[in-house]
């Protein structure tokens, strides 16, 4: 080719694979940090069948690696623009993104515990509600988002809510959600993970997420917390 | 001496079971059946008279192969299969009862049944691994559970597989089994 290749990320789909191999490889950049991910790059890897095993990969390998926020950001958008996409309303765009969340959290709530109880001689699960609501609040969010949300409430009209608060959610800190849509809280993906780490523990719940913003805090989000009766009754019970 | 392992779901589907023979060597006599037990496929018609003999205590159960023959041989296995599937369900009445009060995932001897012990460990996202055992072994089994554990941890993240998805993956077995034969 004698013209120069306009920019190397355009290189992907050119014909010489010279510059775009190197492009690809993970390993040239930093801010990806999933060392343990088999590389899509087979130069890399000896051979196509040798991939490691999953249950060869140590679980606390990727403990502390973060992922870069602009990274998920992007896939996020993709995730609400392709969701909205095949459903009919607000609300159901914020139960599907709900049940995405869901199947992360039940993921999360396992490996955090893993990794925080499975040295330990005894390890232990939580049993009563706060206490589980505090780890949600500092352990989950921590874990998700690298760091504790912004502050727990608890309903005055009614005994079976409760709310985690976050001034500033990293998922949605980047989106802009169009007026005629303004009831939609995209943190409803937080919410399902949130409803998975309770429904594991077993505490079920109705979770939702809402926009509360403040002066203060514009992208101010609320998850309401709607426990069911059945839970209630049972930390009732356990009081005495 | 042999080991029975069952991994359940929250909603008690069995995701994966084993049954695992000790090469340690055992304080209570093994009974009769116990030498032809597994990889049984076929079910045989008398089922239901061995598993009442099997309920009863599995002393009398060398008399049920006496009085049917040879066709019972291959049924007391089946039989006990049953049984052994049994006394782990019902255990999980003793096992829920406990988890409620008690935080801690490894629930050992939660119940008693004939010959059998059975153990329990309860992940934090309510996935019950269930053991049945004969013999005392409190150090050994909580290190192989928490073998299991891990290695459940490491399946669940794969994003195919569901709460409902039977572990069907050979490595996932092949480690079990060894974590087996170091511990148990």
């Amino acid at each position: 080719m004698a013209y120069p290749q306009p920019h190397p990320r355009f290189s992907v789909l050119s014909t010489s694979s010279l510059s775009s191999a190197e492009h690809l490889s993970p390993g040239s950049s930093s801010r990806f940090s999933l060392p343990s991910a088999p590389s899509i790059n087979t130069a890399s890897t000896p051979k196509p069948g040798t991939r490691p095993n999953i249950y060869d990969r140590p679980l606390n390998k990727t403990r502390n690696a973060e992922v870069s926020s602009a990274a998920f950001a992007f896939l996020f958008s993709e995730i609400v623009q392709y969701t909205q996409k095949r459903v009919s309303g607000i609300n159901d765009l914020e139960r599907r993104l709900n049940t995405l969340g869901y199947r992360i959290g039940t993921r999360v709530l396992e490996l955090m515990a893993w990794r925080n109880e499975s040295a330990s001689k005894a390890p232990k699960r939580e049993t009563r509600f706060l206490p589980a609501l505090m780890s949600i609040h500092t352990h989950v969010w921590r874990a998700v988002f690298g760091k504790p949300a912004d502050a727990i409430e608890k309903s005055v009209e009614n005994a079976d809510e409760y709310m985690i608060i976050d001034n500033d959610p990293p998922i949605t800190r980047n989106i802009s959600v169009p007026r005629d849509m303004s009831s939609l809280s995209c943190s409803s993906f937080t919410a399902g993970i949130v409803e998975a780490v309770l429904d594991g523990l077993g505490f079920s719940a109705r979770v939702t997420a809402h926009n509360t913003p403040t002066e203060q805090f514009p992208n101010r989000t609320t998850i309401l917390i709607k426990l069911e009766k059945s839970v209630l009754e049972r930390e009732e019970a356990l009081k005495t | 001496m042999s080991h029975h392992l069952f991994l359940l779901s929250p909603s008690d589907t069995p995701l994966y079971s084993l049954t695992h023979y000790s090469s340690k060597p055992s304080q209570a006599t093994s009974s009769p059946l116990a030498s032809n037990l597994p990889n049984l496929s076929n079910w045989s018609s008398s089922a239901f008279a061995g598993t009442f003999n099997a309920l009863s205590g599995a002393t009398s159960a060398s008399q049920a192969q006496q009085a049917q023959g040879g066709a019972a041989r291959i049924g007391g296995g089946q039989d006990r299969r049953h049984v052994i599937q049994m006394i782990a369900n019902a255990s999980l009445d003793a096992i829920e009862e406990v988890m409620r009060k008690d935080s801690v995932m490894y629930l050992k001897s939660v119940d008693k049944f004939n010959e059998w012990t059975v153990s329990a460990f309860v992940t934090p996202g309510n996935m019950k691994f269930v053991l049945l055992h004969e013999s005392r072994n409190d150090d050994g089994i909580k290190a192989f559970f928490n073998d299991v554990w891990e290695l459940y941890v490491k399946t669940m993240l794969n994003p195919f597989h569901t709460a409902h998805t039977p572990i069907r993956s050979p490595v996932f077995d092949a480690r079990v089994r060894a974590s087996a034969k170091k511990y148990l």
